[in-house]
């Protein structure tokens, strides 16, 4: 009951003026990034961080949140109409979004992906609402050796779940970790890995890494693919909201089945675009012998990717907010932005800023109805951002991130960084060196090092600090489980291999 | 380049950079001191992580010689020009952004790349590439009170 008094205080938070009018921007503006090829989630909410200097923490973390729902719903217009995914978590619904558009029914296949979000927010936020204080209540008892557990945790997920080359993976986290220590040492004061140069003093600011890679790196991956676009134009009529919940009451497994997938990948820092292909995959291996009709338009191919991105998306938020790791890149740049306003991110968040917390929970309710509500009111008005000319957007891009790398904090050597994350991130792109753990690492690096180092200093030197209290235990025994998962599998199958082979021989 | 030599040309990269870092883990004192574990401790285990990973990617790269996606290009040859279309004229703007500031360098940068890349009108290119900065001039100086670089002159131009 607690808890539901706390949501209605939250509720209330979210619902005053000022807070409603950043919900709602936050909604418009995450919908355009969304739409837009090469300005995501992430780097929307990096750019606006500086905006969010002005305002109470709360209502910039309704903004940055609201933006990230906004860009979450976005994702999926472009996708469909253009067979562009605006967002990577928007790839897997071109499989059956664009070719039912192609069918004539691009009104359904909008609909179909905006409900499909909106339950995976439904599942998102009740988990949310319900598990947070009683994580977070858990938390309270961590110490340093299971703050450390809890970050292996969340890096092993993605070396074993999420890379292409698990290998590769390793290498961008470690990368992270030494951007982030670069500069002055927080517990000896001596300076690190800054070789004399001023500018590097100063450290990496995650911020315009997130404006480099995502953004800066995405529009020259944009320009490389060539930017046609030739979409469908479509209204989303009541029949396309009817149809939908035809569709949603016949498949109502996938879609509760994606919605928890969805919510399993945001907790454990998959992120919405691994959640989305997994939902997807499952989708199409439990349908029997509609197995055929996907990849054709077959609408629990539509349904079953969103509903998982967004609860994925969504649920990220509960390990921001109750352990301080993010779930999702975005929701790492939310978590700098914490730090920025000053809020220590963790169990204590519950106890200390109970308005802000809430306020945030009780937003993420208000942000996903007002989303569905935008988009399915206005998709084809967004749709058209798209059609400005490249040559008018592109500039307009790379000047808007510029000043956002700049503003964080006035230097202009953060600009120049900017582009260098930029010409990095097509590179680490095109050759699979996943860039959410980089980031996740550039973020939570002097947390993990501290944590690290604490329980060292707590044990006088003894690595068994890690294994011997029993929650660091287990956290510790699964980190290792998932980080060696792909090496595990691939002893796994090459000794069933030779089994195989044997009846042949 | 093909997607095989980029591999391996980058992994190299990381792997000096790994190198780098060990170096300065070493300096700094990888060990155990009176109060703990010292400021080099985490950049030497980093430094580790980073040269092995590298290595693995390095023999990983050689082995896969002859293997036809490595020897796809990691660029297509008809994407560089739509490229370096992006990076060069952002390049001169930073570079222009020193001198006179941002505002006064996105609204050269916007007005020329909107006429002379996209082959637009004058009146286009001006009417946004003036504007659009402007505008944002007085939503984030005037408004915001966020400053931009002013460039070496751009306190005189009075941004």
């Amino acid at each position: 009951m607690e808890i539901l008094s706390n949501l209605a205080m939250g509720l209330q938070v979210s619902l005053q003026p000022f807070n409603l009018l950043a919900a709602v921007a936050g909604i418009v503006l995450g919908v355009i990034v969304g739409v837009l090829p090469g300005l995501g989630g992430a780097n929307g909410c990096a750019i606006l961080i500086p905006v969010t200097f002005v305002m109470p923490p709360v209502s910039a973390v309704i903004l940055l949140s609201c933006l990230y729902w906004g860009a979450l719903y976005g994702g999926a217009i472009c996708s469909i109409l253009f067979n562009i995914p605006g967002e990577p978590w928007a790839v897997a619904v071109t499989f059956d979004g664009y070719p039912l558009a192609k069918k004539g029914r691009a009104g359904l296949a909008l609909c179909l992906s905006f409900f499909a979000h909106s339950v995976g927010a439904l599942f998102g936020v009740v988990i949310l609402t319900f598990f947070a204080p009683v994580i977070a209540a858990f938390a309270l008892r961590f110490g340093p050796p299971e703050t450390f557990g809890v970050m292996m945790v969340t890096f092993s997920s993605f070396v074993g779940l999420v890379g292409r080359s698990p290998m590769k993976t390793v290498v961008a986290t470690a990368l992270g970790f030494t951007m982030a220590a670069v500069g002055i040492d927080i517990i000896s004061g001596e300076l690190r890995l800054t070789f004399g140069s001023t500018s590097l003093m100063g450290g990496f600011s995650f911020i315009v890494a997130v404006i480099g890679l995502f953004g800066i790196g995405e529009i020259f991956l944009t320009v490389e693919e060539g930017l046609k676009i030739e979409g469908f134009k479509a209204n989303v009529r009541l029949a396309d909201i009817a149809d939908t919940f035809r569709a949603m009451v016949r498949y109502p497994r996938n879609v509760v089945q994606s919605a928890l997938v969805g919510c399993w990948m945001g907790v454990m820092p998959g992120g919405a675009t691994p959640a989305s292909f997994m939902a997807y995959g499952f989708a199409k291996a439990g349908a029997g012998k509609e197995q055929e009709e996907f990849g054709q338009g077959h609408v629990a191919g539509v349904l079953s990717p969103e509903a998982a991105a967004h609860g994925a998306g969504t649920s990220a938020l509960l390990p921001m907010i109750t352990l301080g790791i993010p779930g999702s890149p975005t929701a790492a740049v939310i978590l700098g932005g914490l730090m920025i306003w000053g809020l220590q991110p963790g169990p204590m968040l519950f106890r200390d800023h109970p308005d802000f917390v809430w306020g945030l929970i009780g937003s993420t309710w208000i942000g996903n109805i007002l989303g569905l509500v935008v988009v399915v009111a206005f998709a084809p008005l967004f749709a058209s951002v798209l059609r400005v000319p490249f040559p008018i957007l592109m500039p307009l891009l790379i000047f808007i991130c510029a000043m956002g790398a700049y503003a964080v904090n006035n230097r202009m050597i953060d600009v120049w960084y900017m582009l260098l994350f930029g010409v990095i991130g097509y590179f680490f792109k095109k050759l699979d060196y996943t860039m959410a753990p980089m980031l996740l690492a550039l973020v939570l690096g002097n947390l993990a090092e501290s944590s690290m180092r604490q329980a060292l200093i707590m044990s006088e030197g003894s690595v068994w600090v890690f294994f011997r209290p029993p929650i660091a235990l287990i956290l510790m025994c699964l980190a290792i489980l998932i980080g060696f998962w792909p090496l595990i599998r691939a002893v796994r199958d090459r000794m069933r291999r030779p089994l195989r082979a044997a009846p042949r021989a | 380049m093909s997607m095989r030599a980029a591999d391996l040309a980058v992994a190299v990269i990381i792997l000096a950079i790994g190198v780098v870092v060990g170096f300065d883990a070493i300096r700094l004192g990888y060990g155990w001191a009176m109060e703990g574990p010292r400021a080099g401790f985490f950049p030497f285990i980093l430094a580790l992580l980073i040269v092995g990973g590298s290595l693995f990617t390095i023999w990983q790269a050689i082995q896969r010689k002859g293997v036809a996606r490595a020897n796809k290009p990691l660029t297509p040859p008809e994407a560089i020009k739509p490229i370096l279309t992006v990076l060069i004229p952002a390049v001169l703007m930073l570079l222009f952004t020193e001198i006179v500031g941002l505002y006064v360098a996105a609204i050269v940068y916007l007005t020329g790349y909107i006429k002379w890349v996209g082959d637009f009108r004058w009146g286009t290119a001006l009417l946004i590439g003036v504007l659009v900065p402007v505008a944002f001039y007085i939503v984030f100086d005037k408004i915001f009170l966020i400053p931009m670089p002013q460039g070496m002159f751009g306190a005189r131009l009075g941004f």
